[in-house]
């Protein structure tokens, strides 16, 4: 009967309590910044945070963070550093490859026209 | 002492039921085209809570990143698709899976349907309540490869110790505080925890998991 009782309690804490990566507070971090849309700066300074404490775990880092850093990166006008990421993601997750491949191209085009946008009112 | 006995076995018993539920499923079609990747496209909203929609999302990458599957970063996904013209989730959710893949490079698209995310308000307590409707579709033919539905019910325990005056204030506690914040993402994590649960009623490990491949029914 005991060792049935010990068996079913590390049964339930084996199947729902072991994570793979450490996710951080990545749920608590979006759920946030979808509260407040127009507060960027804490959701990026979170996602960086799980990079950095995967980095200095050497922890893999879980799907789409990456590129989800990469993506607020390029929305706050970062354009070179969001390719970086996007490049990591891609060379971490090989299933992103095609995806962070656009994203990269978009991340070019958007770095062309910010660089040619304040040529345009000297202009006229 | 044999009391004892009879409640840990009861408490296991409550606890694994949570976790393992024994609906036998085909999965036969998902273990086929063996998907790698799961694109998660923003939800269909049906409830009155116009950001539940989004609030899932927060829910979501997690117990299927941690099922060993690669998932799309979903808020990067949402905002693409706004950019292509397709901020209405209905729409996507109708699109083809297989252009949708074809957009994003993906194995498979899981599409959620919040179908209730609220709560009632009744004299001294509060009950939230969440459902939602789960399907994954294969980016190759299209096809339904795995759904499921789950419901999750919240109410506030109302103990006060037994005095009839002191629950009565515990329960005016209760229903204030559900009021002002309904709880309802810790349900929406439940509802996935056990939606997305093997063996159980969810999809077996995916090629990241060291379960991959070996979570075969015959051998679970």
């Amino acid at each position: 009967m005991k060792p049935l009782i010990v068996l079913s309690f590390l049964f339930f804490l084996s199947g729902c309590a072991q994570t793979q990566y450490n996710w951080g507070s990545y749920e608590k971090n979006l759920y946030n910044h979808y509260c407040n849309p127009a507060e960027k700066a804490e959701y990026l300074e979170g996602l960086k945070e799980i990079i950095e404490d995967a980095e200095s775990s050497n922890a893999k880092i879980p799907p789409g963070i990456f590129a989800e850093y990469g993506y607020t990166l390029l929305e706050s006008g970062k354009t070179m550093d969001s390719i970086l990421f996007f490049k990591k993601e891609s060379e971490l997750w090989p299933e992103s490859k095609f995806l962070m491949k656009k994203m990269i191209l978009i991340a070019e085009k958007s770095n062309k026209s910010v660089k040619t946008a304040p040529v345009k009112p000297e202009l006229k | 002492m044999k009391i004892i006995k009879v409640c840990a076995t009861v408490i296991c018993a409550t606890l694994l039921f949570g976790c393992v539920q024994h609906t036998p499923k085909d999965l036969t079609k998902f273990r086929g085209q063996d998907p790698h990747s799961i694109l998660v496209v923003p939800v269909v909203n049906k409830s009155v809570e116009v950001t539940a929609a989004d609030y899932f999302l927060s829910t979501i990458s997690m117990p299927l990143g941690e099922k060993g599957y690669y998932v799309f970063p979903v808020n990067l996904v949402k905002r693409v698709l706004e950019d292509e013209g397709l901020s209405d989730a209905t729409l996507v959710h109708n699109a083809s899976t297989k252009r949708l893949c074809d957009l994003f490079g993906s194995d498979s698209v899981l599409y959620v349907t919040i179908e209730r995310w609220d709560s009632q308000y009744l004299v001294l307590t509060t009950t939230v309540t969440v459902e939602f409707s789960y399907v994954i579709k294969s980016g190759k033919t299209d096809e339904t490869l795995w759904s499921d539905k789950r419901t999750m019910v919240y109410q506030p325990s109302n103990s006060g110790g037994g005095h009839p005056i002191a629950m009565l204030i515990v329960a005016a506690v209760n229903a204030a505080v559900t009021k002002a914040a309904p709880n309802y993402m810790p349900l929406a994590k439940q509802a996935n925890m056990q939606v997305f649960a093997y063996p159980g009623p969810g999809i077996p490990a995916g090629p990241y998991s060291d379960k991959y491949k070996k979570d075969l029914p015959e051998n679970p």
